[in-house]
């Protein structure tokens, strides 16, 4: 999936060779083959929606981060740095992005480690484990914002975790635990659908492979280390940049359980970005949308890289 | 062991699913000083008409409804059938400017659109606020990975169909819709199942790009209800909007969920 980005070479020849002998050849114009030229007019709606709604704006929104752009006047005007260096200066920039950057990390380390544990435990297709398959997928259809109200209530000073535990503590209040609360909520949300793609995953590890390394005498960690981890690795690769790039743009589940407190400690870039969209600052909601763009890309690029190429030597 | 191991996922489910599931439904049924202590024991009063009501009424679930129905529906359609459309061309043709625009859709499934440039293009498109402007962004931003998938699948299948078809006269939107489509329905649905799930429960978007309260999809009109009663959340009403959010999904989940689990698990690492 996201692991093959760049676009496959096909060998040469391919691409012709099974129309050539045809004796309608002549009129393929019009027909099954359209020739080099013709397949675009199909790719088109796509490519303009896109061209539209996601480069262009990506390419505004490069411009605009180093503009002087408010709600109190129409002029869309250069300004350099200017509004980097007053969110600097109001300490909401550098606060923003390591609050989203560990945010991202819990995200991704607790999603995949139970998504992962649950594949393990429901690999085999039979009947039980089709059950649980369908109950653990239930939280992926709850929308971020509502999963954000429920574990709200859950986790409540009077919510059923602390008269469970018997004690008394703000999950989502403390500066200790909110952000490691918040994120267990987004992992929460999404678990269901990240385990199903562990279990295509590990159910493309060949049985002879698992077999074979059993007879030779391998323990089930080392069949686990050895075998099935190596070879689970586009599924890794595929989940880990997943939820790592969704959790950097995080905003649902922040907004509906802390909205950013308490104090700033769980002030994500993208609510940061809101904030000042609301007061009226664009150029500066600008540069924070930037900024979750470029860690985005800078997570995104080398993580690919790099585990696409532990895939080969595995 | 495998008793063990059934023990020990029954008893996570608790925590993970029934708790959560269960504190919602309970909650909403109590009136809202009784839902406040957020106990998990059924309701010592039962206030389940009162409840609804009031977020069928004050809370707008029935527009929120009809709106969201009316952006998931046309922008899934729209999104599966401009993805195959996109994904024939990419996986059977070959120009630069094929390659070219295969290389920034595949981008768009990667990097996060930026919100407020957005907004500014729908200003100039004189389309800001409004629900079709709304759904061309859904469109625009979710169209990637549709195309993305189902490239990879026209590509796994050799084109001697499409050419027998050709040589027998068939037009190509023929082709397109008799052979394409019925090949592409596995990773379609696969891309069906995301896209609604994604389309459904987006709220980040909206709240840019929708103005006005006639235009709130069920997202925009939960946070509205549950903000306005911020400090002291009214659990018995925002646990009603949330089941009620949550319904139409699984709803068709409940239907459909051995399609839904089959393909994504066999259907979503292909291609």
């Amino acid at each position: 999936m996201v692991t093959s980005l760049p676009p496959r070479e096909r060998p040469p020849g391919t691409e012709t060779a099974p129309h050539a002998p045809h004796p309608a050849d002549g009129g393929g114009g019009e027909t099954g083959d359209p020739g080099r030229r013709g397949w675009l007019p199909w790719a088109l709606p796509a490519v303009l929606l896109v061209a539209l709604f996601f480069a262009l704006p990506f390419a505004l929104n490069a411009r605009f981060a180093f503009s002087a752009w408010t709600g109190f006047r129409s002029e869309i005007t250069w300004n350099g740095l200017d509004n980097f260096r007053m969110l600097v200066e109001q300490d909401l920039l550098t606060n923003a992005v390591t609050v989203t950057v560990l945010y991202a990390i819990l995200c991704m380390a607790i999603q995949n480690t139970v998504s992962l544990s649950l594949a393990l435990a429901l690999q085999r297709t039979d009947r039980v484990n089709t059950v649980f398959r369908s109950v653990f997928f239930l939280p992926t259809l709850v929308s971020p914002l509502a999963a954000g109200y429920i574990w709200r209530g859950i986790l409540d000073p009077a919510g059923p975790v602390n008269s469970f535990l018997g004690i008394d503590w703000a999950w989502l209040g403390e500066p200790a635990t909110a952000l490691l609360t918040v994120a267990f909520v987004d992992a929460w949300k999404w678990s269901g659908l990240i385990t199903l793609v562990y279990i295509a995953g590990l159910n493309s590890v060949p049985r002879e492979l698992i077999e074979s390394a059993t007879v030779d005498g391998a323990g089930p960690w080392t069949r686990f280390a050895r075998v099935r981890f190596p070879l689970l690795a586009p599924a890794i690769t595929f989940n880990v940049a997943v939820t790592l790039v969704g959790a950097l743009s995080a905003y649902d589940v922040i907004a509906a359980t802390t909205g950013g407190g308490p104090g700033d400690h769980t002030r994500a870039l993208n609510i940061v970005m809101r904030q000042q969209w609301g007061q009226g600052f664009f150029g500066s909601a600008s540069a924070l949308s930037l900024t979750v763009t470029l860690l985005v890309i800078a997570t995104a690029v080398p993580l690919v890289w790099w585990l696409r190429r532990r895939e080969v030597t595995g | 062991m495998r008793v063990v191991k059934y023990t020990l996922l029954s008893l996570f489910a608790i925590p993970w699913v029934v708790v959560p599931f269960w504190l919602v439904v309970v909650n909403s049924f109590k009136p809202a000083g009784e839902a406040a202590e957020l106990g998990l024991g059924l309701p010592r009063q039962w206030a389940i008409v009162e409840n609804y009501t009031t977020v069928v009424d004050t809370g707008d679930y029935l527009g929120g409804l009809a709106n969201s129905l009316m952006i998931t529906v046309p922008v899934v359609l729209a999104v599966l059938l401009l993805g195959a459309a996109a994904a024939w061309a990419y996986g059977r043709g070959d120009s630069r400017w094929l390659r070219a625009t295969y290389f920034v859709l595949s981008l768009s499934i990667l990097i996060p659109p930026s919100i407020i440039p957005t907004v500014h293009v729908l200003r100039g498109l004189g389309l800001d606020g409004t629900p079709f402007g709304y759904a061309l962004v859904l469109i625009g931003t979710r169209l990637g990975i549709v195309v993305f998938l189902a490239t990879g699948f026209v590509r796994a299948f050799p084109p001697d169909l499409e050419d027998a078809a050709a040589i027998d006269g068939a037009s190509r939107p023929q082709i397109f819709a008799r052979i394409l489509l019925p090949l592409l329905r596995p990773v379609l649905f696969v891309g069906s199942v995301i896209l609604v799930i994604n389309v459904w429960n987006d709220f980040f978007f909206g709240l840019f790009l929708l103005k006005g309260q006639d235009n709130a999809t069920l997202p925009l009109t939960l946070f509205q209800f549950a903000s306005g009663t911020l400090q002291t959340l009214q659990w018995n009403l925002v646990f009603a909007h949330v089941l009620l959010t949550t319904l139409p999904l699984v709803a068709v989940y409940v239907f459909a969920q051995k399609h839904v689990l089959a393909g994504l698990t066999e259907g979503a690492l292909k291609g």
